[in-house]
């Protein structure tokens, strides 16, 4: 919202500096009539030189004019465009297993571009400079359907519609999304198409959507003809006298990934080295539902929750890395309560078994997780914000992992909004 | 002696802290809509004389700056002449956790504004719609002369702006629209322009012509006056809201209750707009 209160500043300045030329002209308007009285008053010009003086202070002004209207078209190109972003510093200590330990580096750090051609078209491009790394996090055009009012039409590259994907990175109370939504959805995005109707008269919000099916985060690249489809639909119930709000929601994952091997790892695990399976596809269908609760109590407080299973199909490349077919589920719940306008506490327990059909032995290395983490949050000013979160996992145990693994981890961010 | 100086001491520093805190301000600071900004002041003035103690502090810039100013937590009161949008409640949701609390203060007409030499003296909602979206470009297509119709709007971030585009051009405003800086630069560029064509808040409409409005072709035309308004008869009548982040308490509360107790709602009445109580 910020940015929008730096454009508009930045607008009402070139708007003044429109108008300053403006006044700029009534000053050289006034002057010319005043010399031009001072003249006729002396009687020291005929009425010839004065037609010319005239001729020429108009030629002036046509010329000042044209400046103006120069000026206008570029402000008005300018007011166009909207630029926002953030960057997150930030230090990680980890418990064990990483070298080095602790470190700093830049989580994220982007910059998004706006351009709102006309009413109802804008256009969208945020790169992201994390350490490391350049990508580009989305490039999307969103066109309002003319005659469907509150139907809009994405293309190009954005979030996939779920809760804690679309929830911004720069709003969420904790550092990291769950791990079942890192695992499905990695990368958050994904290319295609995407209709979204959010009606004037009622609460609600539908989204429907057609992607590539195949983005990982570090390739974007489409690998099969089938698309993949997402849908999902959200309801708004408000009690304001209570203060209380609450969105209930589902979506669902309709698609399929082809396999590029010929060795496949079935629901349980087991191999199959058919040549004919390089090719074949393999489901991806999933569905969860989602809850957030609002309440207007002591400075505000929310739980907020999603459950989401089924099966999940991801590429291999050989015998040792074989493509897999999984069932899987997992959830997360939150907890999150604003203490006075500067301050957040929030909690976060968050489950994740990549493989259903297994446990115990069986499960071999695919064995569940679940996850305690705790986070502050201090807003410092309307820029910035400081965070302090502790990621606390516990995976299930079998003859393959011996041991809870030492893997919590310490951390601290600054984030800087603009 | 030393016990004795010691408690003087202590005494001393109770006696600063409590004095400061007695005369320790409330500040309450007011941002948003400029159709508001003037009742908006003249609340504050008449408060501040009843209550020394409390500060209020009143700027303008448009509904959407005001709704912007409650999220990233830089005023205590957004004034807004439009709803707030779904996702504006989203974004309170996801700093506070709260959905906001919406109190309507006043109501409102928005009225039309022709230059005063405009032989067009009404106009149906259809056909403001028509001319916004530039489906109607020439004055005599609505009886006026053969001339370009020039309009005039307010930018984005008013909540004129969205509540003229939601409910009388209901589709997105013409290309052509010249968007400017407050209500009082709309009047003002009409009043130059023999062709111009304005919307905007009652209580500036000075020096041009008060355009009547319809619902439909076949129905009676009416002026956006106090009477037309309170009896629903003028169709562009609308609430002004004030929001906040929670529920209100403390000074804070005390001040809206007057601004709708009968007092407050006197106020509204003397600058132009209508009570909503």
């Amino acid at each position: 919202m910020k940015h929008s209160c730096n454009n508009m500043q930045t607008n009402l300045s070139l708007q003044k500096m429109v108008f300053c030329k403006i006044d700029l002209k009534i000053i050289s308007i006034a002057i010319a009539v005043l010399t031009m009285c001072s003249f006729y008053g002396q009687s020291q010009m005929t009425d010839d030189q004065v037609q010319e003086q005239l001729k020429t202070h108009e030629g002036k002004i046509d010329a000042l004019d044209e400046r103006v209207l120069l000026n206008e078209g570029d402000l008005a190109k300018l007011s166009k465009i909207k630029l926002s972003g953030y960057i997150q510093a930030q230090y990680s200590h980890y418990q064990e297993g990483t070298d080095p330990l602790n470190t700093f580096y830049i989580r994220r750090a982007r910059v998004k571009f706006t351009y709102k051609a006309t009413d109802g078209v804008k256009f969208v491009l945020q790169p992201d400079f994390s350490t490391g790394s350049l990508s580009i996090k989305d490039a999307y055009a969103v066109v309002n359907i003319p005659r469907l009012n509150g139907i809009t039409l994405w293309a190009g590259q954005f979030n996939r519609p779920n809760y804690e994907v679309e929830y911004s990175s720069s709003q969420r109370e904790v550092l990291e999304r769950s791990k079942v939504i890192r695992s499905i959805y990695p990368g958050e995005r994904e290319i295609g198409i995407k209709l979204e109707y959010i009606p004037d008269a009622f609460p609600l919000k539908l989204q429907l959507a057609m992607l590539n099916g195949n983005f990982t985060g570090k390739e974007a690249k489409d690998v099969d003809k089938k698309k993949d489809i997402m849908a999902r639909a959200t309801y708004s119930f408000d009690l304001p006298d209570a203060g209380i709000g609450i969105d209930l929601g589902a979506h669902g994952y309709f698609g399929s990934l082809v396999s590029q091997t010929m060795y496949i790892s079935d629901y349980e695990g087991r191999l199959d080295s058919m040549s004919a399976n390089i090719g074949s596809f393999y489901d991806k269908q999933w569905f969860g539902g989602e809850m957030q609760v609002f309440f207007d109590f002591l400075g505000g407080m929310s739980l907020k929750g999603e459950y989401i299973m089924g099966k999940n199909a991801t590429a291999g490349d050989s015998r040792s890395n074989p493509f897999k077919t999984r069932n899987f589920s997992g959830y997360y719940a939150y907890f999150i309560k604003n203490i006075g306008k500067k301050n957040q506490f929030a909690v976060r327990y968050d489950h994740y078994d990549p493989n259903t059909d297994l446990s115990g032995n069986d499960a071999a290395k695919e064995v569940s997780y679940n996850t305690l983490t705790v986070a502050w949050q201090y807003y410092l000013n309307e820029n910035i914000r400081i965070s302090l979160n502790y990621d606390k996992p516990w995976n299930e145990t079998n003859a393959t992992v011996t041991e809870d693994k030492k893997d919590n981890v310490l951390g601290v961010r600054v984030q800087a909004k603009f | 002696m030393k016990k004795s100086k010691i408690s003087i001491i202590i005494a001393l520093a109770v006696i600063c802290f409590a004095g400061a805190a007695f005369l320790q301000q409330t500040k309450i600071t007011v941002k948003g809509s400029d159709t508001l900004v003037i009742l908006a002041q003249r609340w504050a003035e008449i408060y501040m004389k009843q209550h020394p103690e409390v500060s209020i502090q009143v700027t303008g810039g448009g509904s959407g700056v005001g709704i912007a100013a409650l999220i990233n937590g830089t005023t205590d009161i957004a004034n807004a002449s439009r709803p707030i949008k779904k996702s504006e409640i989203e974004k309170l949701k996801s700093r506070y956790n709260t959905l906001g609390v919406e109190i309507p203060c006043a109501k409102d007409g928005i009225t039309v504004y022709l230059h005063e030499s405009n032989p067009v003296k009404e106009l149906s909602l259809q056909q403001l719609s028509d001319i916004y979206k530039a489906k109607i470009t020439n004055w005599k297509e609505v009886g006026g002369v053969d001339a370009k119709i020039t309009l005039y709007g307010r930018e984005n971030s008013s909540g004129t702006y969205v509540y003229f585009k939601e409910n009388v051009v209901r589709a997105d405003y013409a290309a052509s629209c010249q968007t400017l800086p407050g209500t009082a630069a709309v009047v003002n560029a009409v009043k130059k322009d023999p062709n111009g064509i304005g919307y905007g808040g009652a209580a500036y409409a000075e020096g041009v012509l008060h355009c009547k409005v319809k619902k439909a072709d076949g129905s009676t035309a009416y002026l956006p006056t106090a009477e037309n308004i309170a009896k629903g008869m003028y169709p562009i009548t609308r609430y002004l809201y004030m929001y906040m982040r929670n529920r209100p308490t403390g000074d804070l509360k005390k001040y809206i209750d007057w601004i709708l107790s009968p007092e407050g709602q006197k106020v509204v009445t003397g600058v132009g707009y209508f009570p909503v109580k």
